[in-house]
């Protein structure tokens, strides 16, 4: 009987209310995830070919020494945007290579490397920011190197 | 004096024995003392018990204090059909609506709050579960190596193209931009 008392008048903006705020953190969890996927240029001559190539930070330059074998480094191009959540989004870094990242349910991302519209290497895992995950390839004689760097811009 | 006389005595004070038994019992009490005393104190208790009972009266009426209890248990049967006049189905549905409009205001604050989300927080680093990574090569001419320089908090795939490995000729010619970068993973 109480319960049926509780159902009146008095109580149903209260209720109101409470699905409102409840729908809106349903909605606001439906987060998209903000990404920077960089074109990186290595090799160890000092200056590229590439005019409108610009050198890369000193932190970033002295963090990929630390890993990659080329003294220099340039950006080729910096794409920044955003994979809705449940969704996918595909950077295009040149005429032929373009990443595509699905957000997954959980922590995870599908990362999908495409080289002439054909895909090459697929990778599942958390992505974290503060954490670079690298594509990386170079010549036979590895004397220039190309990065594409994948960073989160917001934690997942 | 004998008890069976004793009564028929009684009978006769309180009148109620037949008249020809009444005479017998009358011509008794005349010529008998014992007989007499008894009835006169038969007589005396009788009176006394006639003149001094206590008499009960109600505050009200008679008809009014019966026309009160008829009232109340005419009241009381019209409300037990009324109750029983309700259906079942909506009995159910008086209970039913409130209870499930809280139990989706619960589901949907527990699911805002993510309860039963599996996103987790922002791992530390040192949960060995937050380091797997499902790989998969999906093309025939690349080989891939992956590895994580923790130092860096770096995950590393590097590619080699299969078909150009090797290749000096190509590897000492002139570095086309274009081509270097459109094609970096695959001939």
């Amino acid at each position: 009987m109480s319960l049926l008392r509780f159902s009146g008048r008095g109580i149903r903006p209260l209720l109101f209310s409470i699905c409102f705020l409840a729908l809106g953190g349903v909605v606001a969890q439906a987060k998209e995830l903000k990404l920077e996927v960089k074109l990186i240029w290595g090799t160890n001559d000092e200056k590229s070919p590439k005019k409108e190539h610009a050198p890369v930070d000193e932190a970033t330059a002295a963090k990929l020494r630390k890993v990659f074998p080329w003294k220099y480094y340039f950006v080729e191009k910096k794409v920044t945007g955003v994979v809705p959540s449940r969704g996918s989004n595909q950077f295009k870094m040149s005429g032929k290579c373009s990443i595509e990242i699905t957000e997954l349910e959980g922590p995870r991302v599908e990362v999908k490397l495409i080289g002439k519209g054909e895909p090459v290497h697929k990778a599942i895992k958390e992505i974290r920011k503060g954490e670079w995950f690298v594509y990386t390839g170079d010549d036979a004689k590895r004397e220039h190197g190309w990065l594409v760097i994948i960073t989160a811009l917001d934690e997942k | 004096m004998k008890t069976e006389l004793m009564l028929k005595l009684q009978s006769w004070v309180d009148g109620e024995l037949p008249e020809s038994e009444a005479r017998q019992i009358a011509e008794l009490v005349r010529t008998d003392k014992e007989a007499a005393a008894l009835a006169e104190e038969l007589r005396v208790t009788r009176s006394f018990l006639t003149g001094n009972e206590p008499e009960a009266k109600l505050p009200e009426s008679h008809e009014f204090h019966w026309s009160k209890i008829q009232r109340a248990i005419e009241r009381a049967e019209a409300e037990v059909p009324a109750r029983e006049a309700v259906p079942w189905l909506e009995a159910v549905r008086r209970f039913l609506v409130p209870v499930s409009g809280v139990a989706l205001v619960l589901f949907l604050t527990v699911v805002s709050i993510g309860v039963f989300d599996d996103r987790k927080p922002a791992p530390t680093g040192d949960d060995p579960m937050s380091q797997l990574v499902e790989e998969q090569t999906l093309s025939t001419h690349v080989d891939t190596t992956s590895y994580r320089t923790k130092a860096e908090n770096m995950f590393v795939v590097y590619i080699v193209n299969k078909d150009g490995e090797g290749d000096e000729e190509d590897a000492d010619a002139d570095i086309d931009w274009e081509e270097e970068m459109d094609v970096p993973v695959i001939q």
